[in-house]
């Protein structure tokens, strides 16, 4: 089994994208998120930790039953690798997050060409410190699903952690 | 001073077969190990049904073409030349929608490859369209997007154009929900057929001999 691959998620400014009036990235009509989702967020919806000081928030989710989605590290540089998508907070700093290492799967046609993928229920562990108070995590998972004969535009499934700090 | 000799003998024979077993035994372990810790699963088929709900939990596909005329098109091919569906009057197109992250678009590729050299001659032509997103805001983004489309239809021998989807064609066709999914256009312009997902390499060939079959029928009576 390959060790679990660190860091890999994406951090975007809050301020910009209030600035310039745009769609926050885990809003509805976004052409990624408005569609039906194939991956769900399960839990925690609410953390408390101890504040300035480095703590591991594990985010679990589901992949619907029957389909699988890229791994963070697909074999395939053509494939599109899960990803979370963070919003930048005042008072509150994501500094990286571990994905799990995938599961090897091969489609029937194509017995010796291995898929890195997570199937089922799957755990990122985020690495986060935050100042005294109560914050709110709002972030993506982008993901790419296929079953064994389809794949399905990618997607992003909304994450929201409500963190106490004190 | 031989009887020793003989004794001697055997048990170096011994010695040899013992740890001549416990390598084996060893390595057979090492194996049995790997093999545990990297499983390969096997996905297997949701259903032979073409229009029966994949695993995506998506409403059965219903060809939204059905007997209409395929919507045209006119898009820039990895050469950059236009190509327009109009071009191909009077043949039978096969438009496969596709992407580069799409794994079972890539089992179906080399069959339509194959099809195409057979009944190229008889009047086929396939049209691979990209579904890949493309960054039109941005040209340097824009520029490798077209690249690594290029250089995956390179890489996987791809020999009928295929289409950069920069002008939301999938739209008209129904959204292309899913991939692959394709169309079986005959030589008067009429979608007679389309499918989603992976389907069977003979499915496609009667697909593709009813597009080349009914538009030739068609005509004739026109004549």
């Amino acid at each position: 089994m390959r060790a679990p691959r660190i860091g890999g998620f994406i951090a975007l400014a809050l301020a910009a994208s209030l600035a310039g009036a745009q769609k926050l990235p885990w809003q509805a009509n976004d052409a990624e998120s408005g569609q039906k989702q194939f991956v769900k967020y399960l839990y925690p919806e609410q953390v408390s930790i101890a504040a300035n000081q480095d703590s591991v928030v594990e985010l679990h989710f589901a992949v619907n039953p029957g389909l699988h989605i890229n791994s963070h590290t697909p074999h395939e540089k053509s494939f599109i690798p899960t990803q979370l998508i963070v919003a930048e907070l005042p008072g509150l700093s994501v500094r990286q997050v571990d994905f799990p290492a995938g599961a090897d799967v091969a489609l029937p046609a194509f017995p010796d060409e291995k898929l890195s993928v997570y199937t089922g229920e799957f755990v990122l562990r985020a690495h986060i410190k935050v100042q005294p108070g109560e914050h709110l995590i709002q972030a993506q998972l982008r993901y790419q699903a296929c079953d064994a004969q389809a794949c399905y535009p990618p997607r992003r499934a909304p994450v929201a952690v409500d963190v106490i700090a004190k | 001073m031989k009887r020793n000799h003989v004794v001697a003998l055997a048990v170096i024979i011994a010695l040899g077969l013992i740890a001549w077993a416990g390598i084996a035994n060893y390595r057979k372990r090492k194996e049995e190990q790997a093999k545990a810790k990297q499983p390969v699963i096997t996905l297997t088929q949701a259903a032979s049904d073409p229009s029966a709900a994949a695993a995506g939990d998506l409403p059965p596909f219903k060809n939204p073409l059905a007997n209409k005329q395929a919507p045209a098109f006119t898009l820039r091919d990895t050469h950059g030349r236009k190509v327009s569906l109009a071009d191909y009057k009077g043949k039978a197109v096969v438009l496969d929608f596709w992407a580069t992250w799409c794994a079972p678009c890539k089992i179906e590729i080399p069959w339509l490859e194959k099809l195409r050299d057979q009944y190229a001659s008889q009047g086929l032509e396939v049209l691979g369209i990209s579904e890949d997103d493309l960054d039109l805001d941005d040209q340097k983004a824009l520029l490798k997007e077209k690249k690594d489309i290029t250089d995956s239809a390179t890489r996987l021998g791809i020999n009928y154009p295929v289409l950069f989807d920069d002008a939301k064609v999938a739209d008209p066709y129904g959204g292309v929900d899913a991939l692959p999914t394709t169309f079986y256009v005959d030589r008067n312009g009429k979608v007679i057929a389309a499918t989603i997902g992976l389907v069977d390499r003979d499915e496609i060939e009667a697909n593709i001999k009813k597009a080349l079959g009914s538009g030739e029928q068609a005509q004739k009576g026109q004549s």
